[in-house]
Order: C-alpha cells, then sequence, then structure tokens
C-alpha cells in the first residue's frame, strides 16, 4: 500500500471513530518523524548560522581569538559613517535596476522568438538555457578577454565601426557596466526558461478571437499575451532581484571590486571585510542590513505586483 | 501498512536522526585517543601533491606506529576552515597558512609557540633565509616553519629582446634602464608592451611596488609600525617608475584581473614581468631569461626584492599530538627533506644550505631554466612587510593608491599623501 493511500485510510478511520485520541497522536508522531530529517538538516545548516551571525553583528569578533566583547549597535551605527558603504549601496542599486529589467527583456524577447514551431527549435532553446549551465568562473574569463581594452573583441569590433577604444575593466566608470552584461548574459537563459513555459500557456483561443476582431499580433502581445505573462514576470523581478543584491562572484572573479572600489557591492565589501580584515562583527551588521534590505524590496514588489498581476483561473 | 508499524519506524527514524546530529556536533575528530596519529591541512596539487604524499608514506615507514593523515584544502581558504575547527574545538595538527594571516594567526589561542623549539641544537633556525623568519615570527613569538618561500625578480622574452636590438638585462641593470627597454618593446600595432602589472588593487598589486619602495630606499611605516611612512621621496620614486610607464610612455599593459599577464607572456605579447618562479612554467611557449629586480641608483635600496612565505602552524590538541606534530615538521623542514621536496617540485629552497649544496643549482636549472636566479635572488630579500594585524586595511589603501596612478586618476605625491592619511587613520585605530 502506498504512503498517501495509508494516510489517507488511517484518516478515513478517524472519522469513522472520532475521539481516538491514540491514533490522532500516533499520526502526529508520524508526521514529525518524516519531517524531522529535513527539519534537523536545515536548523545545523540554515537556521543556526543565520542566528550565530546576528548574535556576530553585536559583537566585536574576527573568529580568531577569544576575547569577543559585545558592543551593542556600534557595529550598525560604524555603517552609517563608512563611506565604502554609502557606495557599496549606491553600486548595488545602479547594478540591481539595470540587471533585473535587462535580464527579463532579454530573456522575454528570446522567449518569444523561439515560442514557434521550427525545426530544431530544442537545438536553439539547449543554447539559450546553456548559459546557466556553464559555470561562472568560466563565463568570467571569457567576457575578461571579450573586454580587454587591448586583445578584446569589443573594442576590435569599436574599431571596425570607428569607434573611440574603451577601457572597459581598467575604468573606473565602465567596470560595473561590464558586469551588468556579464550576468544579464549569463541569467537570460533562466528568464527565457520561465517565459516560454509561460508563454505556452498562453491559450490559442484567445490569440485567435483576437485576430478574429481584427487586433493586429502587436497589439494581442499587448494586450493578451502581457497581462497572461504576469506571474511569470513578478515571479522573475523577485528572484532576480534578490540575486542581484547578493552579487558577489562575478564581481570577485574579474575585478575584485576595482577598479578603485567602482564595483565593490555589498556582498562583496562584506566578504572583505569578513574574510580580509578579518572584522567578522561587522560584517555580519552588514550581511543584516542587506537581509532587511531584501526582505523590504521583495515585500514591496509582492505588494505592488499584486496589483499588476493577472491570475487566470 | 499498520499504524503500529508506521509509528515505529518513525520513532526510529527520530532517534537516528537525534543520535546522528549530536555526534556530527560532538566531536568531529579523526584521532582521538591516538597522540600518535596527526591531521595536516595542505593545499598542494599535481606533482607537489604526488612528492608530498611519497614523502608522508616514507615518514611513517620510518616511524614506526605514527600516522600522519592529510586532508587537501585550497590554501586560498584554508586560515577560514581552521578558524571553523577552531570554533569547534576540532583544529587540524598542523595547516598550511599564508605568511600574510601571521600575525592574525598569532590571535589564535590554541596555536602552539614553537620560540624554544627552533632554538633547540640541529635545527639550525638561521639556516632560513631571514625572510621567512620575519614571517614565522610575530612579536618576538614564533609561531611556524617556513613551509614555501618565493620572490620576485624580472622574466623577460629574449626573442622580443634580439628583435628590438636591445641588449639583455645586466646583473647591476637600473629602473631607468628598464623603463627605456619597455619603451623600446612597446610596438602599438601588434599590441605589444614592454611590460605588465596586475591593477586589482589587491595584495598583488600592493607588494610588487613594496619592493620598488624599498630599493628606493623607503619604507611602508615607521619602525614601530605607528604611521604611515612610504609619503616620502623614496614613494615618489618608486610611484613615479610606475607612472612613466603606464602613463607616459604606455609601455604597460595593465591586468585588473590578475589573471591576463601571464598568458600575454606566453603568446610573445609582453616583453618583460616582474614575477616570481611560480609563473615559470606558464611560460612554455617562450625562450625566457630571469634577472634581478633593477635598482634605483643614488639610493641607499640596491638590488632588493620582496617574499611572501608561507607557514606550517601546529594546534594544540594535547600535549602529545603537539610533540608528535613537532617533531613531523621538524623532519619535514630538515635540510635532506628540504632538497628532495624542492627538487622534485621546482619551488624555491627553504634553506640556505640546500641553495649552497654542490650540484643543487645546476640540477634546479635543467627542470626550470633560469629558476637559479630566482634562487641567487634570496639573498635579496632583505626585509619584510609589516607583522601588524591591521596590514590587509592598509594593503587596500595602498592598493587603491596604485591603480589611481596607474590609471592616470591621481598624480602620485597626491595620491602618496591622500593614502598616507588613511592609513595614519587605520594605525591609530579609528580607520
Amino acid at each position: 500500500m502506498s504512503l498517501s493511500a495509508s494516510l489517507a485510510l488511517s484518516r478515513r478511520r478517524l472519522g469513522e471513530r472520532p475521539g481516538s485520541r491514540r491514533l490522532r497522536r500516533a499520526e502526529s508522531l508520524t508526521g514529525w518523524a518524516f519531517v524531522t530529517p529535513a527539519t534537523v538538516v536545515i536548523g545545523l545548516f540554515g537556521a543556526a548560522p543565520i542566528i550565530w551571525s546576528l548574535i556576530l553583528s553585536f559583537q566585536q569578533n574576527n573568529l580568531l581569538s577569544s576575547n569577543t566583547p559585545f558592543v551593542g549597535l556600534r557595529n550598525y551605527r560604524q555603517m552609517a559613517h563608512d563611506p565604502v558603504v554609502g557606495s557599496a549601496i549606491w553600486h548595488t542599486l545602479i547594478y540591481t535596476v539595470l540587471f533585473v529589467p535587462g535580464t527579463m527583456v532579454v530573456g522575454l524577447f528570446l522567449a518569444v522568438a523561439m515560442n514557434r514551431k521550427l525545426r530544431f527549435m530544442w537545438v536553439y532553446r539547449t543554447a539559450a538555457y546553456a548559459t546557466m549551465a556553464i559555470s561562472t568562473i568560466s563565463e568570467a574569463l571569457v567576457f575578461i578577454w571579450l573586454f580587454d581594452p587591448s586583445y578584446g573583441i569589443v573594442n576590435y569590433i569599436f574599431s571596425l565601426l570607428h569607434l573611440p577604444q574603451q577601457q572597459f575593466l581598467n575604468s573606473p566608470s565602465q567596470a560595473l557596466y561590464v558586469i551588468v552584461v556579464m550576468t544579464i548574459w549569463g541569467w537570460s537563459g533562466f528568464a527565457v526558461v520561465i517565459y516560454l513555459a509561460a508563454l505556452q500557456g498562453v491559450p490559442k483561443d484567445l490569440t485567435e478571437a483576437a485576430a478574429i476582431d481584427g487586433a493586429s499580433p502587436v497589439k494581442s502581445f499587448w494586450r493578451i499575451t502581457m497581462p497572461l505573462l504576469s506571474p511569470a514576470s513578478l515571479f522573475l523581478a523577485v528572484w532576480l532581484t534578490i540575486n542581484a543584491l547578493q552579487l558577489f562572484d562575478e564581481v570577485y572573479l574579474s575585478t575584485q571590486g576595482g577598479p578603485l572600489g567602482a564595483t565593490t557591492v555589498m556582498v562583496y565589501y562584506l566578504y572583505q571585510q569578513a574574510f580580509e580584515n578579518f572584522n567578522f562583527g561587522y560584517a555580519s551588521a552588514i550581511a543584516y542590513v542587506l537581509f532587511i534590505v531584501i526582505l523590504v524590496v521583495t515585500a514591496i514588489q509582492f505588494r505592488i505586483g499584486r496589483r499588476f498581476t493577472y491570475y487566470r483561473s | 501498512m499498520g499504524t503500529n508499524r508506521l509509528r515505529t519506524a518513525g520513532i526510529c527514524a527520530l532517534a537516528m536522526t537525534v543520535v546522528t546530529g549530536l555526534a556530527a556536533c560532538g566531536s568531529g575528530s579523526v584521532a582521538t585517543g591516538n597522540s600518535k596519529s596527526i591531521q595536516i591541512w595542505e593545499g598542494y596539487t599535481g606533482v607537489e601533491a604526488k612528492v608530498f604524499a611519497r614523502m608522508i608514506t616514507q615518514y611513517e615507514k620510518s616511524h614506526p606506529g605514527v600516522k600522519v593523515n592529510t586532508l587537501y584544502v585550497n590554501s586560498d581558504n584554508t586560515l577560514q576552515k581552521v578558524q571553523t575547527a577552531v570554533a569547534g574545538g576540532a583544529p587540524p595538527d598542523i595547516a598550511y597558512l599564508y605568511g600574510s594571516w601571521a600575525p592574525n594567526v598569532a590571535k589564535i589561542s590554541s596555536v602552539v609557540t614553537l620560540t624554544s623549539l627552533v632554538k633547540q641544537p640541529g635545527v639550525d633556525w638561521n639556516d632560513f633565509w631571514v625572510g621567512e623568519r620575519d614571517v614565522a615570527t610575530v612579536n618576538g613569538r614564533v609561531i611556524g616553519m617556513p613551509a614555501l618561500v618565493d620572490n620576485l625578480a624580472v622574466v623577460y622574452n629574449k626573442t622580443l629582446f634580439a628583435k628590438a636590438h636591445l641588449p639583455l638585462p645586466s646583473a647591476n641593470w637600473t629602473w631607468s634602464q628598464f623603463e627605456a627597454d619597455a619603451k623600446k618593446l612597446t610596438i602599438s600595432s601588434i599590441k605589444q608592451f614592454g611590460t605588465a602589472y596586475v591593477t586589482p588593487g589587491s595584495e598583488d598589486t600592493v607588494w610588487h611596488w613594496e619592493a620598488l619602495l624599498w630599493e628606493a630606499g623607503g619604507q611602508l611605516l615607521n619602525p614601530d609600525n605607528t604611521k604611515a611612512a612610504f609619503d616620502s621621496p623614496a614613494g615618489l620614486t618608486a610611484l613615479d617608475a610606475l607612472r612613466t610607464m603606464s602613463v607616459t610612455d604606455k609601455s604597460m599593459y595593465l591586468d585588473p584581473t590578475d589573471s591576463a599577464y601571464a598568458n600575454l607572456f606566453n603568446s610573445g605579447k609582453v616583453g618583460m614581468l616582474v614575477t616570481g618562479p611560480w609563473d615559470l612554467s606558464a611560460f612554455p611557449n617562450v625562450k625566457y631569461g630571469v634577472q634581478v629586480m633593477p635598482s634605483f641608483p643614488g639610493t641607499t635600496g640596491g638590488h632588493q626584492t620582496i617574499s611572501g612565505p608561507d607557514n606550517w602552524v601546529v594546534f594544540n590538541n594535547g600535549a602529545s599530538r603537539v610533540k608528535t606534530a613537532e617533531n613531523f615538521l621538524l623532519w619535514l623542514t630538515a635540510p635532506a627533506q628540504d632538497k628532495y621536496f624542492t627538487l622534485k617540485t621546482g619551488n624555491l629552497p627553504t634553506r640556505q644550505s640546500t641553495a649552497n649544496s654542490p650540484g643543487y643549482q645546476t640540477q634546479m636549472n635543467a627542470a626550470l631554466p633560469d629558476v637559479s636566479t630566482f634562487i641567487a635572488n634570496l639573498s635579496n630579500v632583505k626585509q619584510a612587510r609589516p607583522q601588524i594585524a591591521t596590514y590587509p586595511q592598509v594593503s587596500q589603501v595602498i592598493g587603491n593608491m596604485i591603480v589611481a596612478v596607474l590609471l592616470g586618476k591621481q598624480q602620485p605625491k597626491a595620491a602618496l599623501d591622500a593614502a598616507a592619511a588613511k592609513v595614519n587613520q587605520i594605525l591609530a585605530g579609528s580607520g
């Protein structure tokens, strides 16, 4: 007998004999037994570090010596006077504002282009999703060479078009945008898959009815397809924003926060504070502020998103 | 399935989870109870890993009853993992730790002081290069045994020098010759650069410049490490030399990612590199030579270089295991083992006596051309970076100062003054 069937059976028995407390207790114990392994694992590797880092954020702690004085809110107050925190927040915001819509637009464009019956379509779809399968380190290395000021293909194309040569990752005013391009490329495959799935859920009869009523394909895309994609868009906006605010890998692998701190984002700065400067207390405080920022931003997104999201039922 | 059996199964699962969970939190120990069994964390890969494993087998054979367990840990992450292990009460007995971490490592309470051990007869502490001893010592306390030593010298492409009709660098060359050579080796039409510099602003950016600063007769900080001292004429000389090449002559390829320069040199696109012996095996495609760093004539510095030695650090897991670990380290760092390991791997000798032993340098050169220059250059390591816990912050400020000058964003004098002010703040404890 399958598990769900046996559970259903015991539930039915409960209904037959109301008040059988022994059985109800047995059932709840069984339930606990099933969730306990997962709870313990999540507790150990998820919840415990979260609580511990909250404690750390109120300490002066380098994780080296056993002397870890409690300093109250000092770490949090220090952030207000740290100019690097200010610029790290600014860089993170610029990055997020460019990366999230950028990835969604690229993803939507590719998904619409691929949402048709064509020979070898699976090849194109696989190629689009491959960007997600490629490791960040290879991605970073490829982009480092593409955007190399002297040897990169991007500057070569610029020279063919008689455009001025750029410094890209060597330039404090351009490096962050190179990272935006790099990560949009890396994440677009994810957006493609989400949008493609949503597009296939758009019923043909609606678009056909619109066409009969004289709607142009463009109009029917904006009036019918886009609203039906809104749940997917909301999901992507939330998911990509959370990831954007936690940007680290690409920065660590390409510019290490430079040149001159131009790509120092929140998580990179807290990494530097923790693992280069051994200020684990301060780094934990930054992490907690970032956590609250993410919480607030996500809540706002859901609230605003609810107004524009259309769920077909 | 009946309810009872389901329940029993459930309770068993619950009990097992709790038990394994507790066991996992409890000890994590590998060798409890056996004082002759120690664990060592190292980051060796490839040839180094093979040779190291062979040496351990040899040690265990000649010391019956002793078991040396090795665990590979990427060296970049070792301190991070050691911190976790110390917090959990189960550190390794020995760990390979970067020298730049030493002042912070010294703060860990379970780190064993080796000061009296290295003074024992037969250890011959002064046989290790002074740069190594300096980095293993924090405030007079020895916290490690030298594990690796290197230094910076100039690696140049012989073919490109010949094409430019330039004489090869000599042992008494100067930075103005280096600048002139770099200019002549730069051919923008074929995207060939005279030299390259790593500009992520990290410690890799900083230590290259520190060698120049010392050669110009300067110091990073004052003798008691309380104030910046690099905002000096020597600091200006060192920074000006880099600026001439990067901004004025445009003979310097700037590598913000720290990953491109070696490939470019190996592709014959860069004439000269200031780098260490670890890069030599990455240049199979070019005929290269090695020369000591140029000097600044008229200054007191002469030819110097900088070394980034690493340490073996012992952690306290009870007196008897400390004893076993110490004995193993004394064996590992003894002249015979130093010679064996360096000959097999091409690493530089950690002991002067190894470098001077007959036939040694010829054998080393056979494996890696011109590596003997790096060995000889070890005697040009005359000082070490300041052994202070705030060095990482100081390094970040200096890294940004160098990058600002190299990118032409700041004039050397202004950059030095601004950086010195920031460093003084850090040293005063308000940074």
